[in-house]
C-alpha cells in the first residue's frame, strides 16, 4: 500500500461507496435531462452542479474526526431547533407551507439538516448516559424531548413527511440504543390509538385528504389522487423495459405533476422500465448497507448508534418516497435523495454519506 | 455475552457498568441486524410492488387502447370505417339564477361579452328570473370554458356532457340524422339504429353502414357543383350496389351540418332520395319495356310503332319530345325517348300487367329502406287508359328516387328485386330478393341501357371506359290543374359496368335552369347526364370498377335497327 502511487489519504477512501453514490446521481441527473425534454436547463445542469459540489463537501467532512462530531452535536441540534422557530416566524412561504429561510446564498430548509442533527444528537444523548440507565425513566424522557420538539415545529410548518421522518430517526437510534422493546410495542398501540385523535385535531384538510385518497386512489382520479394515479400510470407504463430515454410520454407531456421533484422515480420507471427502478432501489439498498456494516464495525457508542441513524435516515427517504410514488404510501412530499431536482434533500444525504464516511475513517478496526 | 447479567454478588461498579456497555453494544447489533431485515423485506415489497406495476400493466399503452371508456352512444361508420358520427365529451355552461353570488348586473354583462350569443338585457333576465338551473351554452370550447370560469362566478355550472359529432360535417347528413339537445335521435340512422348504439352489449362496438364515405363525398360535390351551376333548388343522389341492395351513397341537397345547433331551411331537413316524391319521366321507359318484353308483349327489337304523329286519346295528346316523325322500333324507342312509341306499348300491356309489375317492384309502397322518413308513392287512383299509357313513361306516378334505383337494379342484375339497405351485409346476409324479370329480359335491358347512352339521350352521361348505360328522365313538375312547363325534374338512371352491371346511380335535379353551355336546356341530358359522367368517372375505381376500352356490351343485334339520316349530325341531343 504504501508503495503504491496512490495517496495513502485517496486510497482509504471508500471507493465502492462514492461510484455507488455518483452512479445514482448521474442516473438523476440523465432522468432531468429527459424530464426537461431532452435538455440540460433548467434542471439537469444546475443539480449537476450541486451534486459534485455537494459531494466534495461529504469528502471534506469525512476528513472531520469523531470527537469533533461528537461535541458539534448539541450545538448544532440547538441551532436548528432555533431555525425552525425563526422559519415558524418569518420563513418564506412556498407550496402551501413555512420551510425555507431564505439566506441570500441558499434557501434553508432547517428541517432537512434536522433529520441528521436528531440521530446525531440522540447518539450523543445516549453515549452520555451511563449504561445501567438504559432502562430508566431518565434514558427515555430527554430522547422523548428532543424528538418531539423539532417534530412538533415542523409539523406546524406544517410538513408531515419530514416530521415523520425526524420521529423515525429519533426512534430508530433510541431503538438502537436498547430501550426496552415493550416500550415500542406499548408506544406502537398507544400511536394506533392515537391515530383518531390526529386525524381530527392534528391533520390539515390536505393531510387527511392524501390520507383518504391514498386509502382509495380512484376516488379523486382528477383532483388529490391525481398525483397518485399518474404516477401508477407512468411506472405501469414503462413495463419492464421502460419506452427508452426521452420516450416517456406521461411526464413529457405534463400528466404527471412534480416530475422533476418528488415524482421523478415515476418519470425515470416510464422511460427505464422495471429494470431502471430495480437498479436505483438496488443501488440505495447498498448504499444503505454500506452505513450499517459501518455501524456494526463501530466500538463507540455514539459512532455506532449515529452511523445506524445516519444509515436509516438514507433508508428512510428512498423508502418513503418509492412507496409514496408507486402508492404504497399517501403522498407526504418526501423527495428521491440524490435524484429529484432539488438541492435540499441532496445535501442532507450527502451530510449523512460525509459523516457515515468520517466515522468509517475514524472506527479503530477500520482497514 | 448474551446471558443475562448474573447477579450472584453486587459485583465492583466498574465491572457492572463494563459488562452493562457490553451488553449494550450486542442488543445494538441485535437490533441492528433486525432492522437490516426490515429493510430488506420493506426493499423487497418495493421491488414486488414495482414489478407487478411493470408487469401487470402489460406493454405501453397505444393511441388506441387508451380510449378504454365505453361511449354512452356507439360509433357509426362507414363501410370502410371511417367515422361518421363519434361521441365525446363536451362542455356545457350552465347558470343557477337563484344562487348567484355577484351582482347580476355585473355577471350579465361579462356573460355577454363572452358569449355574444345573447344581449346583456337577456342575460339580466335570465340572472334576475330566481329559476333553479338554465342552460347558457351547449357544445361549448375548452377556451370559452376558461373564460366563463375567469368570471368567478360560483353559479355557473360548466358540467361534462356526452355530445354527438360527426367529423364529416355535412357528409350524408340525411342519411345520419342528428340528435336533439337532449341526446335524443330525430331522424335518420341514428334514430333508426338508437337500440343498438345505446345498448350495453353494443356500445363499444361501432356499427358500420353501407355508404362509402369518398363515393358519398363525389357525389355530393358533383351533384352540388350541377345544382349550382343550373340554380336547382335541389337535388337527389344515389349509388346502389344492384347485387345487395346496400346504399353505397345516398344524398339529398342542399344539406345540412348535423353538428350545428341551428338547422338552415326545414325543407332541407327532408331526404329527397327516400322522403319526397317526384313524377320521374322518361327513366320509367325502361321499366315499361322490361314489363312488355318479359310478358310478351313486345317479341322483337325490330317491331315498329307509328310514331309519326302525335297521339290523341281522348282529350288527351301524347307527344314526343324529340319528334322522329317516323314509325320508331323498340330500340329506336329508348334512344330518341319516344313517349308516343312508349305509350302504344303501354297501351298493348293494359292497366293490370302495368300495375302489378309496378307492385312487383315496389311502387305503391315506400321504399323499403331503415329509414324512418319515407314518402308513400302517388299511385294513380284510377287506371284509365290514359292513366296506363302516361305512367308509362313517369307521368302521373310519383315515386322516390330510392324506388327508381332499387328497380333498375333488378332490371340489370338478373332479374331480381331486392329491398335497399344502409347497413353493410355481409355476403352471406343478402336477401334472396324475388324475381321481376327473367334473365334473358335483363340481359336485353342491358343492352337497350348501354344503347340510350352510346347512341342517345344519355350520351352526355357516358364516362369513357366506365361502360354506362341508363335513360334520361325530364318531367314536368305537376301545378294545380296540369303541369308547369318550366318547372323540371330532370334525372338521370345509370348503371356501370354494363357488361356486368354493379351499380345502379341516380342525379336527380330539382327544378335546373339552362345555362348558356346548354344552349339554354335544362333537360336531363345536359343537366343530370353530366353529372354521372363526371362523378362515374371518378367513383368508378373508388368501387373497383376499373376502365376498360375493350370490354362493353354487345350491341351488334341492335346497332343494325337504329336508322340515321344522311348527313344529320350524330351529337345532336335535346
Amino acid at each position: 500500500m504504501r508503495d503504491s502511487v496512490v495517496p495513502a489519504a485517496l486510497a482509504r477512501l471508500p471507493w465502492v461507496l462514492i461510484l455507488l453514490v455518483v452512479a445514482i446521481g448521474s442516473f438523476g441527473l440523465v432522468v432531468l435531462y429527459s424530464a426537461a425534454g431532452g435538455s440540460i436547463r433548467p434542471w439537469a445542469i444546475s443539480q449537476g452542479t450541486r451534486f459534485f459540489v455537494f459531494l466534495g463537501g461529504a469528502l471534506v467532512l469525512s476528513r472531520v474526526r469523531e470527537d469533533q462530531i461528537k461535541a458539534m452535536a448539541f450545538p448544532a441540534y440547538a441551532v436548528l431547533v432555533l431555525l425552525l422557530l425563526v422559519v415558524e416566524l418569518f420563513g418564506f412561504v412556498g407550496g402551501g407551507s413555512q420551510r425555507w429561510l431564505d439566506l441570500g446564498f441558499i434557501r434553508l430548509q432547517p428541517s432537512e439538516l434536522m433529520k441528521p442533527a436528531i440521530v446525531l444528537v440522540l447518539a450523543r444523548f445516549y453515549d452520555l448516559l451511563p449504561a445501567g440507565e438504559i432502562r430508566r425513566w431518565h434514558a427515555i424522557w430527554p430522547a422523548a424531548l428532543l424528538i418531539g420538539v423539532p417534530a412538533a415545529l415542523v409539523m406546524l410548518q406544517p410538513d408531515l413527511g419530514t416530521a415523520l421522518m425526524i420521529v423515525a430517526g429519533g426512534l430508530t437510534v433510541t431503538f438502537l440504543a436498547g430501550v426496552p422493546l415493550r416500550l415500542f410495542i406499548g408506544g406502537g398501540l398507544g400511536v394506533a390509538a392515537a391515530a383518531p385523535l390526529a386525524w381530527f385535531f392534528a391533520m390539515h384538510d390536505y393531510q387527511r385528504n392524501r390520507v383518504l385518497i391514498f386509502l382509495d386512489p380512484e376516488s379523486d382520479p382528477l383532483g388529490t389522487g391525481y398525483h397518485i394515479s399518474q404516477s401508477k400510470i407512468a411506472i405501469g407504463s414503462g413495463g419492464i423495459f421502460g419506452k427508452g430515454f426521452l420516450n416517456g410520454t406521461q411526464s413529457h407531456l405534463d400528466y404527471l405533476p412534480e416530475g422533476h421533484t418528488d415524482f421523478v422515480f415515476a418519470t425515470m420507471a416510464e422511460e427505464w422500465g422495471m429494470m431502471g427502478g430495480l437498479f436505483l432501489i438496488a443501488a440505495f439498498l447498498a448504499v444503505v448497507n454500506w452505513g450499517i456494516r459501518v455501524a456494526l464495525r463501530q466500538e463507540g457508542k455514539f459512532a455506532r448508534l449515529a452511523a445506524a441513524g445516519l444509515a436509516t435516515t438514507i433508508f428512510f427517504y428512498v423508502a418513503i418516497n418509492l412507496m409514496m410514488v408507486m402508492g404504497l404510501a399517501p403522498v407526504v412530499g418526501i423527495p428521491l435523495p440524490l435524484v429529484s431536482f432539488g438541492g435540499s434533500a441532496m445535501m442532507t444525504v450527502l451530510l449523512c454519506l460525509g459523516l457515515l464516511m468520517a466515522i468509517d475513517r475514524n472506527a479503530p478496526t477500520a482497514r | 455475552m448474551n446471558a443475562p447479567f448474573p447477579a450472584i454478588a453486587a459485583p465492583p461498579e466498574r465491572v457492572r457498568l463494563a459488562g452493562a456497555r457490553v451488553e449494550s453494544a450486542s442488543v445494538a447489533h441485535f437490533r441492528l441486524m433486525v432492522m437490516m431485515l426490515l429493510f430488506i423485506a420493506a426493499t423487497a415489497v418495493i421491488a414486488g410492488k414495482l414489478a407487478w406495476m411493470a408487469v401487470a400493466s402489460g406493454p405501453a399503452p397505444t393511441a388506441a387502447s387508451t380510449y378504454g371508456l365505453i361511449p354512452p352512444r356507439a360509433d357509426i361508420v362507414d363501410r370502410n370505417g371511417v367515422t361518421l358520427a363519434r361521441t365525446i365529451d363536451a362542455w356545457s355552461i350552465a347558470v343557477h339564477p337563484d344562487k348567484l353570488m355577484n351582482p347580476p348586473e355585473v355577471v350579465a354583462a361579462k356573460l355577454a361579452a363572452i358569449l355574444p350569443d345573447r344581449t346583456e338585457a337577456e342575460y339580466l333576465a335570465i340572472l334576475k328570473s330566481g329559476r333553479s338551473f338554465v342552460y347558457l351554452k351547449r357544445r361549448a370550447l375548452p377556451e370559452l370554458i376558461k373564460q366563463v370560469n375567469a368570471i368567478g362566478e360560483p353559479a355557473i355550472a360548466l358540467g361534462r356532457e356526452p355530445e354527438r359529432l360527426y367529423p364529416q360535417g355535412n357528409l350524408a347528413s340525411h342519411v345520419m340524422g342528428w340528435l336533439d339537445q337532449d341526446g335524443k335521435p330525430t331522424s335518420g340512422m341514428e334514430r333508426v339504429l338508437d337500440t343498438r348504439l345505446t345498448a350495453d352489449h353494443g356500445r363499444g362496438r361501432p356499427v358500420a353502414l353501407s355508404i362509402d364515405s369518398r363515393v358519398q363525398a363525389a357525389l355530393e360535390t358533383e351533384l352540388n357543383a350541377a345544382m349550382v351551376k343550373h340554380s336547382a333548388i335541389g337535388a337527389s343522389g344515389l349509388v346502389l350496389d344492384v347485387k345487395t341492395g346496400e346504399v353505397v351513397a345516398m344524398t339529398s341537397l342542399p344539406s345540412f351540418n348535423p353538428n350545428a345547433p341551428s338547422f338552415g331551411a326545414v325543407e332541407d331537413l327532408a331526404n329527397k332520395s327516400t322522403l319526397n316524391v317526384y313524377e320521374l319521366g322518361s327513366t320509367f321507359k325502361m321499366i315499361t319495356m322490361a314489363n312488355a318484353i318479359e310478358s310478351g308483349v313486345v317479341t322483337s327489337m325490330s317491331h315498329r310503332y307509328d310514331a309519326t304523329a302525335p297521339l290523341q286519346v281522348g282529350r288527351f295528346k301524347i307527344k314526343d319530345d324529340h319528334p322522329q316523325n317516323r314509325f320508331l322500333d323498340v330500340p329506336e324507342i329508348l334512344v330518341h325517348s319516344s313517349n308516343i312509341g312508349t305509350a302504344r306499348i303501354a297501351d298493348a300491356l293494359g292497366p293490370e300487367r302495368t300495375a302489378a309489375f309496378f307492385r312487383k317492384l315496389g311502387f305503391d309502397a315506400p321504399a323499403d329502406i331503415e329509414l324512418g322518413a319515407k314518402g308513400r308513392p302517388l299511385w294513380p287512383k284510377f287506371w284509365a287508359r290514359t292513366t296506363t299509357m302516361t305512367v308509362a313513361y313517369g307521368h302521373g306516378i310519383a315515386v322516390t328516387p330510392l324506388h327508381l334505383a332499387s328497380a333498375y337494379a333488378a332490371l340489370v342484375n338478373g332479374g331480381v328485386w331486392r329491398p335497399a339497405t344502409l347497413l353493410k351485409r355481409a355476403p352471406g346476409q343478402v336477401p334472396e330478393g324475388r324475381r321481376v324479370i327473367s334473365e334473358a329480359t335483363s340481359a336485353r335491358m342491358r343492352q337497350l341501357m348501354r344503347l340510350v347512352v352510346m347512341k342517345g339521350t344519355g350520351r352526355k352521361a357516358d364516362a369513357p371506359g366506365f361502360r354506362l348505360g341508363g335513360k334520361t328522365g325530364t318531367a314536368e313538375k305537376p301545378r294545380a290543374g296540369g303541369y308547369a312547363h318550366h318547372s323540371l325534374i330532370s334525372t338521370f338512371a345509370g348503371v356501370f359496368p354494363m357488361d356486368a352491371p354493379r351499380f345502379v346511380i341516380i342525379a336527380m335535379l330539382d327544378e335546373p335552369k339552362g345555362t348558356a353551355d346548354t344552349f339554354g336546356y335544362a333537360t336531363a341530358a345536359w343537366t343530370a347526364g353530366p353529372v354521372i359522367a363526371r362523378t362515374v368517372a371518378r367513383i368508378g375505381p373508388l368501387l373497383g370498377v376499373m376502365p376498360s376500352l375493350t370490354k362493353d356490351v354487345d350491341e351488334s343485334e341492335l346497332l343494325p335497327l337504329l336508322w340515321e339520316p344522311k348527313g344529320a349530325n350524330p351529337n345532336a341531343v335535346e
